[in-house]
């Protein structure tokens, strides 16, 4: 079996050591480009969100690489992100693409162990837990990874930088228990702090396939490094996964806090994007907040109501960023210098009025 | 007691239910006035701009009400019987009516989760101290909601056009009245999905079972019942309505394979009423020739 599935930020290795470990091939496709937003727009409904377009055209170039099976992550149920795989369906058929498409549903890790994986690569249930333990290791390493990364950045740009392109290969190449651990702690010597400080923190906040493909938030997280800020965040497929399994502290502080403004759970992550934000504002380790979510997307515009609220309370600036297929780097950018120019010099007038 | 109720969203569809429970309770009943331009606008000051319209106009609703009530009764529609789903939105109206109002006004907003009538008998407790009367109160109401529509009659030669979109905007004479109109003086019925009986829109049967959100659902079963009975498929889809732009693709594509002229109108607060008439008659002029086709075959 040669399977494909869309870019997942820099956890697309944890999800390919996972269905390596299964004993399929991986052909991942071409690194998400302005071509995979291209196919991906020219075959999706116009009204839909953005993840579906960029994964649409994400499995089409997987497909040109010669996959035959396409792997998709379903099961929200008041979010549209669990139907994808029904319209993408529809949409490879129409194409001509006559490849399986697996949807594979989130919500019952014992069903994904036990029954889903099993039958799919034809493997016994010991050996997807086992997967499933290589998976949550490397997550739990890329998540470590990004958030080494964001400080390096914030302080020397241009060597995190360097050392990002040796560090992802360090980790593509990590792929037992083993050498995750050994990839571990090569990735800590890599990224030795230097003893700097970075000027700026902010924290990021949003819809969780924005927080981690890169492509997708338009590097984001790189372009607040570039203007020396460090980007803090919560989201990543590792506390994905131990929220699916039922053990993410974080999750059921979200919801304490969150309720301050929301009551109930619209859906999606709307609670974690303000249960997360109000933690970051309690937690004073930041001097903004980032959200980042796709355009329309229905519970983060019910959570950036929350934001608002936020910020009229506390006063803690929130810059709330929402991306489609037209959204312009330039645009962004300029955003983004204003949002931190405006940091610079609240940071500045705290430290006044504190002397 | 005056109590609020806002005309927007679920009033369309459990409005009478709710008069009817509230002046149980001996409240007296304050109804916003129905939809128009101004109202929109203050909505649109007060909410991101990225909702859909029915939140916005629900927005203008509720502001219309905090000058003249100090309460106001918004239930908060979550899950209904059998673990289907109102949209996030709708779900998050509630909070985002709480955080705007401040503590300018009070909120009743009973938690509809699968039951409809527990909470409302918690909630009425908050109006009115006597557990029997709130309880008579439901009971009364009820009748409201249980009345059963009959399956509309297709009569042959008739020209019809199913009119596929929410309640809250279908019955919204503000958003639908030009398109209703658009079609009917062109000599069609419009069927909208509402006539239909409670049993065909709630149906689980084909693809149906696989939509969670309670209100797509009935669209989606509307459409499948109405496609071989009517000469064409509107929807009308809210500009940032996510369920919607799922499911609309869904029925577009069901029109296409059994060749039904479908149109999507997709509409905001800058949808021109000219621009909406034009894509009908358009519309029509293909319904016309596409039976034309079916008559000479």
């Amino acid at each position: 079996m040669k399977a494909t599935f869309p870019y997942f930020g820099f956890d697309t290795y944890a999800l390919k050591s996972f269905v390596e470990a299964l004993g399929a091939e991986v052909v991942l496709p071409p690194a998400t480009s302005r071509r995979t937003l291209e196919l991906g727009v020219e075959h999706s409904p116009e009204l839909i969100c953005m993840p579906f377009k960029i994964t649409l055209g994400n499995m089409l170039e997987g497909l040109e690489r010669g996959a035959d099976t396409i792997l998709m992550a379903a099961g929200a149920r008041k979010c549209r992100f669990g139907y994808y795989h029904y319209l993408q369906k529809a949409a490879l058929v129409r194409l001509g693409h006559n490849q399986r498409l697996v949807p594979v549903s989130q919500y019952s890790p014992y069903g994904f162990v036990f029954r889903l994986m099993p039958s799919l690569f034809g493997v016994s249930g010991t050996r997807v837990l086992r997967a499933v333990f290589l998976m949550i290791a490397k997550s739990s390493m890329t998540e470590e990874f990004r958030k080494l990364l964001n400080r390096s950045r914030a302080t020397d740009f241009e060597s995190a930088e360097r050392k990002c392109r040796k560090a992802l290969a360090l980790i593509e190449q990590a792929g037992t228990m083993s050498e995750v651990r050994e990839c571990r702690r090569e990735l800590r010597e890599l990224f030795r702090p230097n003893g700097r400080r970075p000027e700026l923190r902010v924290g990021m906040v949003g819809e969780i396939y924005f927080m981690i493909e890169q492509y997708a938030n338009q590097e984001i997280e790189k372009e607040l490094g570039r203007l020396g800020v460090e980007v803090l965040f919560e989201r990543s497929l590792y506390h994905h996964i131990m929220h699916l399994l039922r053990i993410d502290p974080g999750y059921a502080r979200s919801r304490r806090l969150a309720r301050r403004y929301l009551r109930e759970c619209p859906g999606g992550e709307a609670i974690r994007t303000v249960g997360e934000a109000i933690h970051f504002q309690e937690s004073g380790t930041v001097d903004g907040i980032v959200h980042v979510f796709p355009f329309t997307c229905m519970p983060e515009n019910m959570a950036l109501e929350g934001l608002q609220q936020l910020t009229a309370d506390t006063g803690i600036p929130v810059l709330s960023l929402s991306f489609d297929e037209h959204t312009s780097r330039t645009g962004l950018l300029t955003r983004l210098e204003a949002f931190v120019d405006l940091l610079k010099r609240k940071k500045r007038e705290q430290r006044v009025s504190r002397n | 007691m005056r109590i609020g109720l806002p005309r927007a969203l679920l009033y369309y569809r459990y409005g009478r239910f709710w008069e009817e429970y509230l002046s149980g309770l001996g409240a007296d009943v304050v109804l916003s006035r129905p939809t128009d331009a101004d109202l929109l606008q203050r909505g649109l000051a007060v909410v991101s701009s990225e909702v859909c319209l029915p939140i916005k106009i629900a927005a203008g609703h509720v502001l219309d009400l905090a000058d003249r009530v100090d309460t106001i009764f918004l239930p908060r529609m979550f899950s209904l019987d059998d673990g289907l789903y109102a949209c996030p939105k709708m779900i998050g109206i509630v909070d985002v009516c709480r955080m705007m109002l401040g503590n300018r006004v009070r909120l009743i907003a009973p938690v509809i989760k699968g039951d409809l009538y527990g909470p409302h008998f918690r909630a009425g407790l908050a109006i009115c101290r006597n557990p029997f009367r709130v309880a008579q109160a439901i009971s009364r109401a009820r009748a409201a909601l249980e009345e059963e529509r009959p399956e509309p009659a297709f009569p042959k030669g008739e020209k019809r056009v199913a009119l596929i979109g929410h309640f809250y905007n279908t019955g919204d004479g503000y958003v639908a009245d030009a398109i209703i109109q658009g079609f009917r003086s062109r000599g069609y019925r419009v069927v909208c999905k509402d006539d239909l009986p409670q049993g065909v829109l709630r149906s689980r049967a084909g693809f149906s079972r696989n939509i969670r959100w309670v209100y797509e659902r009935e669209l989606y079963n509307a459409f499948v019942h109405l496609k071989d009975k009517v000469d064409g498929a509107c929807v009308i889809v809210s500009m940032g309505c996510g369920p919607d732009s799922l499911v609309a693709e869904f029925m577009r594509e069901e029109s296409a394979q059994a060749r039904l002229p479908f149109l999507q109108l997709v509409i905001d607060e800058h949808t021109g009423m000219a621009g909406l008439v034009t894509r009908i008659e358009a519309f029509v002029e293909l319904a016309e020739r596409s039976r034309m086709k079916v008559r000479a075959a």
